[in-house]
């Protein structure tokens, strides 16, 4: 079975900049995976690529097998989009939106779709334009997931909202992917909105994929290895080194590990999640290598 | 997504349909007076039985003392088709500049069956405001037709079907403007400034030319052509000697008075009356066509943005 999101060696360039460079990575079906990256890494051009607003300039995309330009007609239905600013007509009221999503997807779910809204609490008769950033948000997801769709991309979802609206939003997010089998990609510059409801992480920094596989694989590779300052080159043959720091006589390396990591003048630290990301983050605009796992 | 189009441009649909109706208001008491003195005041039957080179000088003195004024304001109504075309394209447009356009792109209709739906329907309520507005100006300014011809800026600007083409070049216009710069206020204020720069050069340079005038020589009792005429340029001479010369209208009743006229050898070339629809059909053609190339630029704009 194709992979929700497929992309070898995608890139995008406006004029001479690159906003998305060989970007490499497969993201299964049924995951939850949170797109990570500082503002301007790309997650953006990676999720509209996905979606087909945007057209490679280089290497390709595919979700669930289908090419988003060329085979429109028939990924369209099967992939919500939410944008950052989720976009919504201001001067429609509720439930014209709700019409827009009725009229302008095949397999709307009308039923689903104002339970949904009833439950927020959302009146139907308000006009998009007085709705607070929140309930904007909330009627924005209604769209996406209302037409049914089999992948869900998420650009920046919470990054307008309030803490309370936040944990709102991700509640609607997860009730959902509980409901049905669903893949789910988000994106954030903040891990911590991301981190409960995700099973799946990729790191973009520049442009660039730093990482990219599932959170449990992710923090069992990666390791802090603390040791004698003239042996980091025989570790780095082994291991993907992420970070290193020296100090004197002792040096201290992040890396991800190939296999075990046995050495009685190593010491060896777990990590968790944030510290892992934190430092493929600190790598920054110039990477020295791009991991890539699935 | 026929439905999201027309939510999406009703309130300009509803403007439109207001102007015509202001307009509608406005004229209509002075078309009925119009109406009725021409057929009460003798000036119908003046016209129709008195043939060329005969004069209805007084009834039509009478007449354009009466109501010439509103003619001349109603070179104003040129702004109009410009107005309700620009209109409708702001909606497409609007959407461009605030991004709501990704909102329509990421349903499950394709960019194509979306564009169309966006393009048919505003084209479509140009054409019929357009019609509207012909129907409007066409009866009233009937009599005014039958005074000068319809050759005359003013009554060949407003009647005919030259006002299709004028709505949809300014639709095509800012529509275009618009695809490129995802603007409104200034898509809206260029394409509207662009379309009275054209519209000037059309009726003061182009339009005399779009259809090969008639040039006639004659002593006497001018050709039956020439009645009605839009005279491009006129000289009479007696015995060589040049006594007048100059262009105009030759209007019922306002015939070309100058001494000795009768003596005089006239050479013109004028646009005939019977000039009329191919003049019409060849400008309106040519602003349709126009409209079509930006309308298609500005749909391959859309199709290829990202």
């Amino acid at each position: 079975m194709s992979m929700a999101l497929e992309t070898r060696g995608l890139g995008r360039r406006y004029g001479s900049q690159w906003a998305l460079r060989d970007c490499t990575l497969e993201i299964p079906r049924g995951s939850v995976t949170a797109l990570v990256g500082p503002n301007g890494a790309g997650k953006t051009t990676l999720l509209r690529l996905a979606v087909g607003l945007t057209r490679p300039s280089a290497g390709s995309v595919h979700v669930l097998g289908l090419d988003p330009h060329a085979d429109a007609a028939e990924a369209l239905p099967r992939v919500g989009f939410l944008a950052q600013e989720h976009p919504l007509y201001g001067a429609f009221t509720v439930e014209e939106m709700l019409r827009v999503g009725r009229k302008l997807n095949p397999g709307w779910d009308d039923e689903a779709a104002r339970d949904r809204i009833a439950g927020l609490d959302v009146p139907l008769k308000k006009k998009v334009r007085s709705l607070s950033g929140g309930q904007r948000a909330q009627v924005a997801l209604t769209l996406a997931l209302a037409k049914r769709p089999e992948l869900l991309l998420l650009d920046e979802p919470v990054a307008s909202l309030d803490p309370l609206a936040r944990r709102e939003f991700m509640q609607s997010v997860l009730a959902a992917v509980a409901e049905r089998e669903l893949t789910v990609v988000l994106s954030s510059h903040i891990l911590a909105d991301l981190e409960r409801v995700c099973d799946h992480l990729v790191i973009l920094t520049a442009g660039r994929t730093q990482l990219a596989g599932s959170i449990e694989e992710i923090v069992a590779s990666h390791r802090l290895l603390t040791g004698p300052r003239d042996e980091a080159e025989d570790v780095a043959r082994a291991h993907d080194v992420v970070r290193e720091s020296h100090a004197e006589r002792q040096t201290t390396l992040l890396v991800r590990a190939n296999g075990h990591v046995y050495d009685s003048r190593w010491t060896v630290h777990d990590l968790d999640l944030e510290e892992i990301v934190l430092a493929y983050l600190g790598q920054g605009a110039t990477p020295r290598r791009e991991v890539v796992a699935s | 997504m026929i439905w999201l189009s027309w939510r999406l441009q009703r309130t300009e649909t509803l403007v439109a349909l207001g102007i015509l109706g202001l307009l509608t208001a406005w004229l209509l008491p002075t078309g009925l007076d119009m109406w009725h003195a021409y057929y009460h005041d003798g000036l119908a039957g003046c016209l129709s039985t008195a043939g060329p080179g005969t004069a209805c000088g007084g009834a039509v003195g009478l007449f354009r003392a009466r109501f010439g004024g509103i003619d001349n304001l109603a070179t104003w109504f040129n702004l109009v088709p410009g107005l309700i075309g620009v209109m409708l394209a702001l909606p497409l447009v609007s959407e461009l500049e605030n991004g709501t356009y990704r909102l329509g792109w990421t349903q499950s209709v394709t960019r194509r069956r979306w564009l169309l739906a966006r393009l048919v329907l505003p084209i479509v309520v140009a054409l019929l405001a357009a019609g509207g507005l012909i129907a409007l100006f066409s009866w009233w300014r009937g009599p005014l037709g039958h005074l000068d011809g319809r050759l005359d800026n003013g009554t060949f600007d407003t009647t005919g079907v030259v006002m299709v083409g004028y709505t949809l070049f300014a639709l095509g216009l800012a529509l275009a403007l618009g695809a490129v710069w995802r603007r409104t206020a200034a898509s809206v204020a260029v394409s509207f400034a662009v379309y009275i720069a054209a519209r000037l050069m059309v009726d003061s340079k182009l339009r005399d030319h779009l259809v090969s005038a008639v040039s006639a020589t004659w002593k006497g009792r001018p050709p039956a052509s020439f009645e009605n005429a839009k005279v491009l340029n006129l000289v009479a001479t007696i015995h060589g000697h040049r006594v007048l010369s100059g262009g105009g209208f030759t209007g019922g009743g306002v015939k070309l008075q100058a001494p000795n006229l009768n003596r005089a050898v006239i050479h013109a070339v004028y646009q005939p009356e019977s000039h009329f629809w191919p003049l019409q059909f060849t400008e309106t053609a040519m602003f349709c066509g126009v409209a079509l190339l930006l309308i298609a630029f500005a749909a391959w704009r859309v199709l290829r943005s990202d």
